[in-house]
């Protein structure tokens, strides 16, 4: 069954000729198999809906994901993060998904950099969009110039602010997507490393790695997610001072 | 559910474009990145983007939103019970303080009947007191009087016969009778008399 999937896998990589070139149908088979299994957790859970207490237990771990990433939102955007949550929900299962299915498969989207920079431009224009409706798109461009400074130093170091903030929010999609495929693709590219080396033993050592990945499936859909929130919450925050003031230290659901 | 649509015609229409630039669009600057190492393919970023805007909606209307419902009528039904435990706890210390006052004004009641019925039970026995003194002072008064009536009679009988006694004996003195008017009252003058000296 594994070799199977290995060779389907090289057959999608070397697809478009390079042996590091993964198509695009490849990663769209893959995708299927995320979707697919995030889409039956979603429709098992969403059968213990009806229930006073979720005693399903797929409902429950459910109903903390969306706590969890309702206390994260409200905590770290404010209390109007709320409506961030369907979004970061999103994020996190296909992520959470996805890391899981490489766990099992020799490739999976977010081993991909493309797909990475997908989602990582889906969250800069998400933010971009949420900072110009906040603050108008004059106030939000203004945001990236840094403090107002008096007579000359405003003249000699805003630009200088507002050029290296220019490209410290557009490093942000570089960060999220190399981030996210670094840890994916280089955890499979260390086990297939340790494999290389034991191989003559016929132990495949690589696996060993697989607690760490474990955790790293986790850890690397919830960085995705904690980071969307600074990002939505550095734009937005200012809004939430002035417009949403009644709400401020509203808690999220415990 | 327009918006769903929405979404989902954009987002497929996304996929489909990324897969045809994916295919039919070669940038040269790619190489160079994937010669550092990054494979971008941004057909696959285009259609990433497609698939997104058309799980956001889809994920956040069938499954989040009645996650989200669920738990806000399971929070308004645990706070609805927490109310009403909260108003029967209220009702209850109600009713104990209202049974506390009840018993305390039946026990002020009580202590003030049994006040009553001692500062009653005192009156009367003042009185039967009175009435008892009174009656027995009446009867030794009564009893003085019958005595001294009686006494007084008995001295009216002695003095009578003391008389009579006198008389006879003066008579049987004398030899004659001497049992006149005026004789028995010089006698009886003369106990009288006697009476008095003594």
């Amino acid at each position: 069954m594994d070799s199977l999937l290995l060779n389907h896998a090289s057959r999608l990589a070397s697809a478009e000729g390079g042996e590091h070139t993964v198509t695009i149908a490849g990663v769209g088979v893959y995708l299927g198999v995320v979707l697919i299994a995030m889409f039956i957790y979603l429709s098992m859970a969403k059968k213990g809906f009806g229930q006073r207490v979720f005693k399903n237990f797929v409902t429950g771990t459910f109903e903390q994901l969306y706590l969890f990433l309702e206390n994260m939102a409200v905590n770290t955007i404010g209390s109007h993060g709320r409506k961030y949550v369907p979004m970061l929900v999103t994020f996190w299962l296909v992520i959470f998904f996805a890391n899981l299915v490489g766990l099992f498969f020799p490739l999976t989207p977010t081993a991909v950099v493309g797909f990475n920079l997908g989602m990582a431009l889906i969250v800069f224009g998400y933010v971009q969009y949420e900072g110009a409706r906040a603050n108008g798109v004059l106030g939000h461009i203004s945001h990236f110039a840094g403090p107002k400074l008096p007579g000359v130093l405003a003249v000699l170091i805003t630009p200088i602010i507002f050029c290296i903030e220019l490209v410290s929010e557009l490093m942000k999609n570089v960060s999220l997507t190399l981030r996210l495929y670094g840890n994916i693709h280089g955890g499979h590219q260390a086990v297939e490393a340790i494999n290389h080396l034991t191989e003559k033993f016929y132990i495949a050592a690589g696996e060993f790695l697989l607690p760490i990945k474990l955790l790293t499936v986790l850890v690397q859909a919830m960085i995705f997610c904690l980071l969307t929130c600074v990002y939505l919450g550095l734009v937005t925050g200012h809004h939430d001072d002035h417009e949403h003031g009644d709400g401020h230290g509203e808690a999220a659901h415990a | 559910m327009g918006r769903i649509l929405t979404f989902l015609v954009i987002g497929l229409g996304l996929m489909v474009g990324g897969v045809w630039f994916s295919h039919n669009v070669h940038l040269g600057f790619l190489d160079k990145v994937a010669e550092m190492g990054i494979p971008l393919d941004l057909g696959m970023t285009i259609a990433t983007i497609g698939v997104f805007l058309a799980l956001f909606p889809v994920i956040d209307t069938f499954y989040v939103k009645p996650l989200k419902e669920a738990i806000d009528s399971r929070n308004s039904e645990l706070e609805s019970t927490f109310t009403e435990a909260e108003n029967l706890k209220s009702e209850m210390g109600k009713m104990r303080s209202d049974y506390e006052k009840r018993l305390a004004d039946t026990e002020a009641n009580a202590r003030e009947q049994i006040q009553s019925s001692i500062k009653e039970a005192q009156n009367l026995r003042q009185t039967l007191l009175a009435e008892a003194t009174e009656k027995a002072d009446s009867m030794v008064k009564k009893a003085n009087e019958e005595i001294e009536a009686s006494r007084a009679k008995a001295l009216t009988d002695i003095r009578s016969q003391v008389v009579d006694l006198s008389l006879l004996a003066a008579e049987k003195v004398v030899g004659e009778n001497m049992n006149n008017d005026r004789n028995r009252k010089l006698v009886d003058d003369f106990i009288s008399t006697a009476e008095v000296s003594r």
